[in-house]
């Protein structure tokens, strides 16, 4: 191995702490750091924690990072000026929407809708019109586009635009001339088109998607250009590799052409982290369950693949968009706990990273989770952050107590052990999504917690769910980052055809792949990275004729459309519990191609010699599963080896993160370092 | 086991009662998912056209899961009128039963209302689920939807607290009896399918919810639970001022004659009480146009829900000071055998009650939405396919301006505010008509210091045969601005634009052929504020966005713009010279 091939780097930038793993391919092993976020220049923080990891830039091939910039610019509102482009008639598409209201608003009568993200005088119309089978029935007005233009950028100084117009997934002539137009009256615009956004039908969600993308991509693609100058003014000369919705890999520049991609690039590095793990300890079916300061996000992962989904929401803006199905509430270490009306409440707010919790002793005036955590004997203040920073109980207990003990009339205990199990139940919810309500049933999943506060409430999450296992990987805290690590490299494509399945043939069905598959190798191709092989998919999103919704299958290895149609039946009533006996058709079609990398193997560990060590302290905390205050042994993570067994109540501290088992529970270590706990 | 077992010592009530009401409403969502993943019918999973509820065996909800707001309400009267008639001791494990009797189910007949008691250790009934559907026909005299019925026997065949399913078997005379009554046959059987299975799923997690937390403390819970929910309620209308209110409005026709139909309503709320009193309406319609009262009580929950603790789950604590008033054999209170099957009603009446709360609660209310629902259909046989086809659509209205801020342009109407409209690359897909334009309407927006929402305008070109449907019954009056903020003119449609035949209608079923054009429009919000006092710098930005015209810029709100900026001297003089003219 040569020595520029000696390391890799995963880099996920959170909203409060950017996390740094480093994989030595020599040792095969892997180091963490953690440096706060730097939201003026985020490339300041990505380099910090570079520094404090201290791995030689030089030595390293590969960086694979994962950022909440773009999805953060569209909550905070603060995308590029941006306009669009549309049909002479239609420029309220992306206003009008589909008129709905979240269910949460459905009883407030002054609702509002999200703030408009691109003004209304800054889309322009143009003649011009594509009917719902490709034909055109007016052609574009050039001249006007050109008009357009001008108007947009010239006069109004926009940075970027959305081209959407009305059936360009069936023909995609008039978009493709606008952005020819563009690029040569205005080359230094930033110019998104539906059709290459996203080429499915329904104009809302498809210019919803195209209208986010061209709003975040200066913003992303400037960031991108940035840090690779940082990085390679730091003499790194390999590949910057950027984290997809969807769990892939891009290069930079891909990302920086494809930026709406990035929008759930956080979460899903965990995710992918949940399929690798799963493989290596041949678990068919995970819940990936990443619990950080404000926010839990849960993942199924079934036949060692994670679930993912073609339509979701930001801010209530749709998006078309191969993403992880990760479900996300507000719950976390900085959830606020209140009172209301008598009951006990606990989130969504969250006291974030600023001030934080009150034990932090930064300013914090509301009782959080972590603060119930304190007071419940489960984070000792003396070791919090491996003792960079000490901790305050007693401002955890007056607040608990000002907010909770006096409102409720119960003792400072039971108030604390009453927040930590409202966050259960809230946590419960979201996992009940993902199992029960779709029809899963959570006793054949183990459950893999990890962020800073999964590792508190797996194990009493896993007993009242039915859950038997929890796995608590190494350095749960950073597994994000770790995850990414893991990833391949991939794109997409996707056009909509409406027809009806038994009325195509396969030669037919593989014929229109065929520009797709060319197109989406071309992307994977031109995207220079070290792959082992390409591989590419086709996927047929397929519904019963009449129905609206769709599903997704593989039909790599069909050989007839009956094959297929056998398939989809098949997986109908897997999924919903029953198959109509009428035509299918065909709404989708999906080329995914794969270029494998080299994956670190997570090193097998020698099995312990001796004994289970003895705990490294006792300390009193709540117990949950007996309801009091108990001993626990209190454990330092690195004093388990493989063939260690903890039985509970104890606790095992990192520093950063502790894992909690109650009276009743037991863990032992697996042969990668994994704690395997028994619920 | 942990999370519980503080339950059953129930020291520490409000956490319990938290957990007890999170482990309900989780059970109320599961029944959800479990009906629209097996349900057949896309009014089901597309338009949420469906309404799910959990009550104690008192009959107060203690959880429901999102569909149609106007759903939800209902069933709360439906339960109490099925268990009336079938009576609690002839229920057992096992056991579900259909009710679709207009006047008990608060809404027509093809709303099919199953119900279900739950038992804890097969002898104690300590709860009961409802779930009503909208099925796609019961044996109406017409197919789809009935807009001209005069009885009850004209709108399909009906229920009242039957078992479907007996001890946990299937009552097949029964399911015999609603086929054979049924154009459709196969999708009313798919439907009562999805609906038993979500019970089934609903009365597993009961169940565990009853072992879990044990029945007296889930008793105790709920009841605390209740108890939290009126304290809002009440500590909501501690907040709103107190007094009497009334107001008057009117509904298009009643589907069989053109006249105006006269509604009124009065508001009264005290510390203690909200009432809704619709003396002064309309007596009995001879169209299919009449209110069940369980309807109208859910309309009524609507607005007192949105008035008090909007952001609150429901149950049925909430509802406690809530009192409905209609007297029986009027508009707001049908009796056998009157028809009921065209609800639009209760949507119109949904902002009557506002309206008459406004004259009293301006400082907390919004002025009025368009006012109206207006769907469309299109039927037909399919060019390529030869398949028939029927493709409906609900347009969105301009929401009213609220005390503080504009109103939201072009959403549902608050009636059915959670579904969606339908795509225009979806409806040029699947019907016979292709979608000329369809935009915000500039001006249309009712102006006041904040301006009302705007309402939409689609113009629609047909290139098949087939038949156009259109629904609305607030086509004929304005609606109404607030605190000095001006209404807005109402939705309506042109039909055979361009030709001699050219008219504009409300509810009507139109025959169609190609080369045929319509416009829809539908009605903005209204005002809020007297629009002189609107911010010019507000009337400019609109004026920009191409909201409001530079016209009405100057002539309802008196603002003069020149070179794209306000003209501030002449705004003022020419503001002070309208307020002379009045």
């Amino acid at each position: 191995m040569s020595s520029e091939k000696r390391f890799r780097i995963g880099v996920d930038t959170g909203g409060t702490f950017v996390d740094a793993v480093e994989f030595d391919e020599e040792t095969r092993k892997f180091r963490m750091a953690k440096s706060p976020t730097t939201p003026s220049d985020p490339t300041i923080g990505f380099l910090n924690a570079l520094q404090k990891l201290g791995t030689p830039l030089d030595q390293t091939y590969l960086i694979l990072h994962g950022t909440t910039l773009g999805v953060n610019a569209i909550i905070q509102m603060k995308g590029v000026l941006n306009g669009m482009i549309t049909n002479q008639g239609f420029k309220d598409v992306f206003e009008i929407g589909r008129g709905d209201v979240p269910s949460a608003s459905m009883y407030d009568y002054n609702y509002l809708k999200p703030p408009r993200i691109v003004k209304r005088r800054r889309i322009a119309e143009i003649p011009g019109r594509i009917d719902h089978e490709g034909n055109i029935i007016r052609d574009l007005d050039e001249q006007a586009a050109n008009v357009a233009l001008r108007r947009l950028v010239d006069d109004q100084k926009v940075r970027s635009i959305a081209v959407s117009l009305l059936h360009s997934y069936k023909n995609a002539d008039h978009e493709e001339r606008i952005k020819s137009i563009a690029s040569k009256t205005h080359p230094n615009l930033s110019v998104s088109i539906s059709s290459e956004v996203v080429s499915e039908y329904r104009e809302y969600e498809r210019t919803s998607t195209t209208v986010l993308d061209a709003y975040i991509k200066p913003i992303i693609a400037e960031y991108l250009h940035k840090l690779e100058r940082t990085l390679s003014v730091n003499g790194f000369k390999g590949v910057l590799l950027i984290t997809r919705s969807d769990g892939g890999m891009m290069t930079a520049a891909t990302a920086a052409n494809s930026p709406i991609s990035t929008v759930q690039s956080g979460p899903a590095g965990g995710v992918v982290g949940g399929s690798h793990l799963a493989a290596l300890t041949k678990r068919q079916k995970l819940i990936t369950m990443d619990i950080g300061g404000t926010s839990l996000d849960v993942c199924v992962i079934e036949d060692g693949q994670a679930n993912v989904i073609h339509q979701s929401q930001v801010e209530h803006y749709p998006l078309l968009l191969t993403m992880y199905d990760v479900r996300s509430i507000g719950a976390g270490g900085g959830s606020i706990a209140t009172v209301k009306t008598g009951l006990l409440q606990v989130g969504p707010e969250s006291a974030g990273a600023d001030p934080g919790p009150m034990c932090y002793g930064r300013g914090g005036t509301r009782p959080t989770v972590t603060d119930a955590s304190v007071i419940l004997g489960y984070i000792d203040p003396e070791t919090f952050l491996a003792g960079d920073m000490p901790l305050k109980p007693e401002l955890a207990r007056e607040g608990i107590a000002e907010e909770v003990v006096r409102p409720l009339g119960v003792d400072l205990v039971e108030a604390a052990a009453g927040i930590m199990k409202v966050t259960a139940a809230n946590s419960m919810g979201a996992i009940k999504q993902i199992t029960v309500e779709e029809g899963r049933d959570p006793a054949e999943y183990a459950l893999l917690a990890f962020g800073g506060a999964g590792p508190l409430f797996g194990a009493i999450l896993a007993l009242e769910l039915g859950i038997p296992t929890v796995i608590v990987p190494s350095a749960p805290a950073a597994f994000s980052a770790l995850g990414m690590l893991m990833s391949d490299i991939s794109y997409e494509v996707s056009q909509t055809d409406i027809s009806v399945l038994e009325e195509s043939s396969i030669e037919g069905i593989r014929k229109f792949f065929a520009p797709l598959e060319s197109r989406v190798r071309g992307i994977l191709l031109r995207q220079e990275a070290p792959f082992k092989k390409v591989r590419v998919h086709r996927l047929l999103e397929l519904r019963y004729l009449g129905q609206e919704h769709s599903l997704e299958i593989s039909i790599d290895d069909a050989n007839s459309v009956s094959e297929i149609k056998a398939s989809f039946d098949a997986f109908h009533f897997k999924r919903y519990g029953h198959k109509i006996d009428d035509l299918v058709e065909i709404v989708n079609f999906r080329a995914r191609a794969v270029g494998l990398l080299e994956k670190p193997d997570l090193p097998k560990l020698a099995k312990a010699t001796d004994a289970t060590p003895p705990p490294m302290k006792r300390r009193e905390a709540y117990c949950l599963t007996s309801d009091k205050m108990t001993d626990f042994g209190v454990y330092r993570r690195e004093q388990l080896k493989p063939g260690h067994v903890v039985e509970g109540p104890a606790i095992i501290d990192e520093g950063v993160t502790r894992t909690v088992i109650h009276t009743g529970q037991s863990l032992n270590v697996d042969e990668i370092g994994n704690l395997v706990i028994t619920a | 086991m942990s999370l519980t077992r503080g339950a059953k010592k129930s020291v520490s009530s409000g956490i319990v009662s938290e957990l007890v009401r999170s482990h309900l409403a989780s059970a109320a969502e599961e029944m959800r998912s479990a009906l629209i993943r097996t349900a057949f019918n896309p009014v089901v999973y597309d338009v949420l056209d469906f309404g799910i509820s959990i009550y104690d065996r008192n009959l107060d909800l203690i959880a429901e899961a999102p569909g149609v707001p106007s759903f939800i309400g209902a069933n709360d009267y439906a339960i109490g009128k099925a268990v009336e008639y079938v009576g609690e001791e002839n229920m057992e494990q096992g056991d579900i039963l259909l009710m679709n009797y207009p006047y008990w189910n608060s809404a027509h007949t093809y709303d099919a209302t199953l119900f279900a008691p739950v038992f804890h250790n097969d002898n104690e009934l300590f709860a009961y689920q409802v779930i009503r559907a909208h099925w796609m026909d019961l044996g109406a005299k017409d197919p789809g939807y009935v807009l001209d019925s005069t009885n009850m026997h004209q709108e399909g065949i009906v229920f009242p607290g039957t078992k479907v399913v007996k001890k946990g078997e299937l009552n097949k005379e029964v399911l015999e009896i609603l086929r054979f009554n049924s154009r459709m046959p196969a999708e009313i059987t798919g439907d009562l399918n999805a609906q038993i299975s979500s019970i089934r799923t609903g009365e597993r997690r009961l169940h565990q919810i009853a072992d879990k937390f044990g029945l007296e403390a889930l008793k105790s819970s709920i009841e605390k639970m209740l108890r939290a929910g009126e304290e809002s309620s009440l500590e909501a209308l501690s907040r709103l001022p107190h007094g009497s209110w009334s107001a008057e409005d009117y509904l298009d026709d009643d589907g069989i004659t053109d006249e105006l139909i006269p509604m009124k309503a009065t508001v009264s709320i005290s510390q203690n009480e909200f009432k809704v009193d619709f003396a002064g309406s309309a007596g009995v319609a001879r169209g299919p146009v009449n209110m069940p009262l369980g309807s109208t009580y859910s309309t009524c929950k609507i607005v007192f829900k949105s008035l008090t603790t909007p952001h609150l789950p429901s149950n049925a604590g909430n509802y406690r000071p809530l009192k409905v008033e209609a007297s029986p054999g009027t508009l707001f209170n049908a009796v056998y055998p009157a028809p009921t099957f065209t609800l639009w009603t209760g949507i119109v009446a949904l902002e009557l009650v506002y309206k008459a709360a406004a004259v009293g609660l301006k400082d907390f209310i919004s002025a009025s939405s368009g006012g109206d629902l207006p769907g469309f259909m299109m039927v037909g046989v399919h060019k390529t396919s030869g398949r028939f086809y029927a493709l409906s659509n609900n347009e969105p209205v301009g929401w009213g301006a609220a005390p503080n801020h504009d109103g939201a342009n072009a959403l549902e109407h608050h009636s059915v505010c959670i579904g969606r409209n339908t795509p225009i690359e979806v409806l040029e897909l699947r019907t016979g008509m292709t979608i000329e334009s369809m935009s915000l309407r500039t001006d249309s927006g009712g102006p006041g210091r904040f301006r009302g929402g705007l309402g939409i305008e689609r113009r629609i070109r047909f290139v098949e045969d087939g038949e156009f449907l259109s629904v609305m019954k607030k086509s004929k009056t304005r609606t109404w601005g607030l605190a000095g903020g001006l209404g807005t003119h109402p939705s309506g449609l042109r039909i055979y634009v361009g030709t001699d035949r050219e008219k504009r209608v409300g509810t009507r079923r139109i025959p169609v052929k190609p080369g045929d054009v319509c416009t829809l429009v539908t009605a903005g919000g209204g005002g809020y504020g007297a629009p002189f006092e609107r911010d010019p710098q507000m009337v400019l930005e609109d004026f920009l966005d191409g909201y409001v015209s530079e016209e009405v810029a100057s002539k309802a709100y008196g603002v003069v713009i020149s070179d794209g900026k306000v003209d501030l001297r002449a705004t003022e003089r020419l503001r002070a010279k309208l307020r002379d003219l009045g």
